[in-house]
Formats: structure tokens, C-alpha cells, sequence
């Protein structure tokens, strides 16, 4: 019997190798980041609007449509051959598969964000000094609060006919606190305002992380049984 | 007379899908070195009983007890594609607590294909995809290995070969259940057969030597009666 | 009595509460228009108000009852729990409407605004976001076991996400102040406005009651005529 940790490491393993041998989600995502970024900058009065005022807006946009391409294909993988069925007969716990995609799916949304950050920087021009931990402290909270929840509901939608349109559906209220919140911390911290400002909108992404995360891990088994 | 417990044991089996029954009190055991072949129409059940067996169900009444863990191998081979035949084998054992590169090789050559350890499933020819499936089922050496269909769409090498995996699990004391129309390939090995007729366990006998030939006219003669 | 039989006198009865709230919403009209004052700010217009809060109030309670319903689906397993949460939110997304369409024409006539992003409005718009996701994943899985777990899911996500969303709204709003502030309920009300007011929730909970009592009988006698159905195939 494996030890809950290795199963959902070796799940999130298998995932990863798999998306690097086929790159196709990756390749999509960041192509689909790339030109929404560009997108936004392009679709504005640059007279009237700084790039600085729409950047964070921008880039969280990016960022959540750019991962709910790939969201999906963590339950599709296992559909083909149904290989479902083979993680449900090992000797594993449920939580241990949500783990694992959770942990796969956050390996994939980190390495588009990972490519998009350095490019937004680019394209926006931004003052970027001395900010960078910050922001990607506030940029990996959110994922966290989006890429669990769209875990969980993947893993329910897969099963559905229209699985790329149900998951926007079902995700974007779900994204509303995370991203409102890394949006005004983003802006903030762009600015170059203390992170005392801030209190309120770090509170409300930490607590929604918590709690999030913990509430899908638990609602996950339903979402299994046949 | 078996003083053990059995290593699979359904009671009083019962499964609806919404209002339609598929499966209705089946009843069965099976113990180690008990090779029982089920008997039925498409449609008869056959995968639906297999599938309440191995787990992957649960019954709407009824019960099903296992003392020892439970393999499957079914017409889907819960194979990843992308992944070659070692690396598939190599993630099963891990999902059973198993780190063993010597096993992964044993099990490669005890199902031919040895030679082909490290291409990718997607280039397996279906005899290929289901050989390296049911070494994924043995991998773990379950006290009970659940087989639905696993002769369909197999040239005549594979078919030797999975004949010699089930004369070698009769040996060594495992229980086989095996679900198939192809008699021919099985009847010689099991010890008892089950007929399901329309969800029904309608007799469950030893095979007493009978050939294909007369373990179909009992079918026929069970199908008509119900 | 059979299963259809009790679910034509749960209908029956469904369709008496519904009528005594609609007797009642009359009642409420007639008290709302003519024997309230008018407010001094707003005008006549006000009187929406009437409508559009009691109809927020149901929606939220639909809400919250599909919400704590999905909870003990999935502690109880009893599929009849799964239906009421059904019948519950389809009733709520049509309040949800009836608010929605209510809010902006209140705003527009006495504002100036066809919508303001306070915390009220907004988490109720989201509420019924919800309702209709909560909708298109229904009617997208055919297995009645598979949807009534997968809806109890979005329920219980759906009603933890609320307060987030209200406290989204909140923070936003305390940032960025609009010009223009609603107060759509103040405490300072005067007692004629009140009883009106608690009238008309009144009215709207029993309307609720009636349209989920009605909707939930029709759930059962569908699901009667499909069994039949597969009995005969």
C-alpha cells in the first residue's frame, strides 16, 4: 500500500511527463496568453489609458483563461482507455487523485504563467524592481484558489457532453474573490504601494485559499463514485 | 469443501441504472484456485457483474465482500498512451506501493514483450495493448484477477499467451473470473460456470468436463426457461 | 395510496399555497400603492422596492435551502432530498429574474443608474449565475444518481462562495466609493413602510413555499411515468 504522498506524487508525475511529451495544452496556453496580452494593450486609447492602468487586469485575464484551456485535460487524460478505472482500483486514497491532478494541474498553470510573467513585463513596460516577490507570492495564491477549485470541477464536467463550455460556466463565479483580489493587489504592488494597504484584500485571498482548498479536497470523492 | 474464506464473495447483488435493472440478486464465490466462467448475451450484464465485482461499482442492494486485493482487466486497457509499455507498468506498481524494476521486467517478458519495453503504447497493435494490460493487473498479483472479454480482437500468439497467464494463476491458487462468449478458450480451465440471463443468475454449476458445445446448449436451454 | 397519488395531493396542496400568496401579493400590491406613503426622496417610483426586496429575500432563500439540502444529500444519500433542491433552485432563479429585472428599473427611475455594484446586488446576481450553472450541469448529465451528487457539489461550493463574493464586493466598494450610495433598505423606515415591507416578505417565502411544493409533485410524477416507461421497454 502506498503512502497517501506517493500516490498523489506519482499521479502528478505521470501527468506532467505525459503533458511534456504531447505539449500541445502548453503550447495553446501560451499562445493564447501571448496574444491576449498583446490584445489588451492594443485595445485601448493610449492617450487616455496608461499601460500601467489596464496591466493587472490584463494579466489576471490572461492568466485564468490561458489556465482554463488546460484545466481540462487532467480528467480527459484519464477518461482515454479509461484509465480512471485503474487509479480506482489501486490501493489509494480518492484525495490522493485529487492531490495529484491538483498538483499536476498547478505545475501546468505555473509554467504558462511562468512564460507570460516575463513577457507581460515586456510588452507593459513595467517598473518591476524590488516587486517581483512580491507578486509572485500574490500570483501563486490565486492560482492556488483557482486551480483548486477548477480541479474539482473538471473532474465533474469531464463526464459531461460539452465539457469545454461547462467548466467556464461553473469556474467563473468561483473566480470572482481570488482574482478581484490579485487584481487590486497586482495594481497595488505595481504601483509601488506598501503591502500595509493591502491587509484586507491578502486576508480575503489567504482565507479563500484555506478554505477552497480544503472544501474541494473533501468534496472530491463524491464527484468519483459511480 | 473450502475451510478458508472466500476471496470474493457477492450476496444478494442488485444494480439500477436510474429505473432500468441490469443486474438482479446474483449471488456467487469464488476461492483460491476456483476458475469461474461467466456465460451471457451482450447485454446479459456480464460487464456490469464484473465491474460491481472489481469495485469499480458499488451495488444498489446487496453485498460484495473481498478478503484479498482484486485485479481487472477489461476491454479498455486503463493504459496511457503517451507512455511507453515499461513506464506504464512502472506507474501501476507505484500506485500499489511497488518500486520494483526487476518486477516490471519479469512481467514485461512473462507477456511477450519484452522487445518492446520502451516504445509507446499509442504503437501497440491491440494483441500488444492487451497483453501489457493484463501485466498491468499482475502487476500487484491479486488473489482475484476479474477478466471481461479478454480474448476479443486477439491474434492467435496473444491468445496462447493469455492462456498461459490463466493456467499459471490456476496454479498458483488465485481465482480467475473470466466473462466471455469465446468458450473455446477458457472452458478447458475453469472449474465452474455461471449463466447470466437477463441480469439473473440463473444456474451456477461445475463445468464437469462439458466442452463448449454443451456448456452453450445449457445456455440455451437456462435462456429459454427464464 | 400509490406514489403518483400522493404526489397529485402534494401538488394540490402546492397549488392551494400558491394561491393564497397570490391572494396575498394582491393584498400587498393594494397596500403598497395606496395605503403607503410615498418616499420623500425617491417618489412613487420607490414602490418597486416592495417587490424587488422581498423577491432578493426569496432567491436567497432558495439559495441557501439548495445549499443546506445539497449538504444532507450527500450525508443521506435519499434521492427525494436531490429533487427538493431541484424544485428549490429553479424556483429561486426565476426570483432571481423577478430581482434582477426589478433592481434597474428602480435604480434607472430613481438614480439615474441602471446598476450599481453594491454587495447586495452583486451577490445576488451571482446567486443566480449560480442557479443557471447549477441548471446547465442538471441538464447535462442523463444518470439520476451521477447528477444529484454533482449538483449537491455545486450547492454546497455555490453557498460558501456567497460571503466571499459579498466580501469581494465590500472591500471593493469601501475602496472605491461611488458617487452615487444606495441604501435599499434603511433601518430608519417608518412603521407603515415596515409593515408593508415584512408583508410582502411574507407573501414572497409562502409563494416560495407554493412554487417548490408544486414543482417538486411534478418532479415525482415525471420520474413515476419514466419508471412505468422502463418497466414496459
Amino acid at each position: 500500500m502506498p503512502s497517501f504522498w506517493s500516490a498523489a506524487l506519482a499521479i502528478a508525475a505521470k501527468d506532467m511527463k505525459i503533458e511534456w511529451r504531447t505539449k500541445t495544452a502548453f503550447a495553446s496556453a501560451i499562445v493564447f496568453a501571448v496574444l491576449v496580452l498583446a490584445v489588451f494593450y492594443f485595445a485601448r486609447d493610449p492617450t487616455a489609458v496608461g499601460a500601467l492602468d489596464i496591466a493587472p487586469g490584463a494579466l489576471w485575464v490572461t492568466f485564468t483563461f490561458a489556465a482554463m484551456l488546460g484545466l481540462n485535460r487532467a480528467f480527459m487524460l484519464e477518461s482515454e482507455n479509461r484509465a480512471m478505472d485503474g487509479l480506482m482500483l489501486a490501493p489509494i486514497s480518492p484525495s490522493a487523485i485529487f492531490v495529484g491532478k491538483f498538483l499536476g494541474n498547478l505545475a501546468f498553470v505555473g509554467v504558462v504563467e511562468a512564460v507570460s510573467l516575463p513577457l507581460f513585463i515586456l510588452f507593459y513596460d513595467l517598473p518591476i524592481v524590488g516587486q517581483l516577490p512580491a507578486l509572485v507570492g500574490v500570483i501563486a495564491m490565486a492560482t492556488v484558489a483557482f486551480v483548486a477549485v477548477g480541479t474539482l470541477l473538471s473532474s465533474m464536467v469531464v463526464r459531461t457532453r460539452f465539457a469545454e463550455l461547462m467548466l467556464p460556466i461553473l469556474l467563473l463565479p468561483f473566480l470572482i474573490p481570488p482574482i478581484v483580489g490579485a487584481v487590486q493587489l497586482t495594481s497595488r504592488i505595481l504601483s509601488g504601494r506598501p503591502l500595509s494597504d493591502l491587509a484586507g484584500w491578502l486576508k480575503l485571498l489567504a482565507s479563500f485559499d484555506i478554505i477552497f482548498v480544503i472544501l474541494c479536497f473533501f468534496l472530491f470523492e463524491a464527484t468519483l463514485e459511480e | 469443501m473450502q475451510p478458508v474464506e472466500p476471496a470474493l464473495k457477492a450476496h444478494g447483488v442488485t444494480r439500477k441504472f436510474g429505473h432500468r435493472t441490469v443486474l438482479h440478486d446474483v449471488s456467487l464465490a469464488v476461492s483460491g484456485g476456483d476458475f469461474l466462467m461467466l456465460v451471457g448475451h451482450n447485454g446479459a450484464g456480464k460487464t456490469t457483474l464484473i465491474r460491481v465485482l472489481a469495485g469499480l461499482l458499488k451495488p444498489t442492494a446487496g453485498t460484495v465482500q473481498r478478503s484479498g486485493a482484486t485485479g481487472m482487466v477489461a476491454h479498455s486497457s486503463m493504459l496511457y498512451d503517451a507512455l511507453t509499455a515499461r513506464e506504464n507498468l512502472a506507474f501501476h506498481g507505484r500506485l500499489h506501493g511497488l518500486n520494483d524494476a526487476a518486477l516490471v521486467q519479469r512481467i514485461l517478458e512473462q507477456m511477450g514483450l519484452a522487445p518492446h519495453g520502451d516504445r509507446r503504447v499509442a504503437t501497440f497493435s491491440r494483441g500488444m495493448v492487451q497483453r501489457l494490460s493484463i501485466g498491468r493487473a499482475l502487476l500487484s498479483d491479486p488473489e482475484v484477477l476479474l477478466l471481461d472479454e479478454p480474448f476479443t480482437g486477439l491474434d492467435d500468439a496473444a491468445a496462447v499467451i493469455v492462456r498461459e497467464v490463466l493456467q499459471d494463476l490456476e496454479q498458483r491458487r488465485r481465482a480467475v473470473v473470466v466473462a466471455t462468449h469465446q468458450l473455446v478458450e477458457v472452458v478447458d480451465l475453469a472449474t465452474s460456470v455461471g449463466f447470466l440471463v437477463g441480469g439473473r443468475l440463473a444456474a451456477i454449476e461445475p463445468v464437469a468436463g462439458r466442452d463448449a458445445h454443451a456448456v452453450m446448449a445449457r445456455y440455451r436451454e437456462l435462456a429459454a426457461n427464464a | 395510496m400509490t406514489r403518483r397519488d400522493r404526489a397529485l395531493v402534494l401538488a394540490r396542496r402546492g397549488q392551494v399555497i400558491t394561491g393564497i400568496a397570490l391572494a396575498g401579493l394582491v393584498g400587498v400590491f393594494i397596500r403598497a400603492l395606496v395605503f403607503t406613503p410615498i418616499e420623500r426622496t425617491q417618489g412613487p417610483a420607490q414602490k418597486i422596492f416592495y417587490v424587488h426586496a422581498p423577491a432578493a429575500w426569496a432567491a436567497l432563500l432558495a439559495f441557501a435551502i439548495t445549499g443546506i439540502l445539497s449538504l444532507i444529500y450527500l450525508w443521506l444519500k435519499d434521492r427525494k432530498i436531490d429533487s427538493i433542491a431541484a424544485a428549490s433552485a429553479e424556483v429561486g432563479l426565476a426570483f432571481s429574474v423577478a430581482m434582477l429585472t426589478t433592481g434597474p428599473i428602480w435604480g434607472k427611475t430613481v438614480w439615474g443608474t441602471w446598476w450599481s455594484w453594491d454587495a447586495r446586488l452583486t451577490s445576488t446576481m451571482f446567486i443566480f449565475l449560480l442557479f443557471i450553472g447549477y441548471r446547465v450541469m442538471r441538464g447535462a448529465i442523463v444518470d439520476p444518481s451521477t447528477r444529484a451528487r454533482f449538483s449537491a457539489v455545486i450547492g454546497i461550493m455555490g453557498l460558501v462562495l456567497v460571503p466571499f463574493i459579498h466580501m469581494t464586493v465590500y472591500l471593493f466598494r469601501t475602496l472605491h466609493p461611488d458617487p452615487v450610495l444606495l441604501k435599499p433598505s434603511s433601518p430608519s423606515m417608518p412603521g407603515e413602510m415596515l409593515v408593508t415591507l415584512l408583508s410582502s416578505v411574507a407573501v414572497f417565502t409562502l409563494l416560495y413555499v407554493g412554487f417548490v411544493t408544486q414543482r417538486y409533485a411534478i418532479a415525482i410524477l415525471r420520474d413515476v411515468r419514466e419508471e412505468a416507461a422502463s418497466a414496459i421497454s
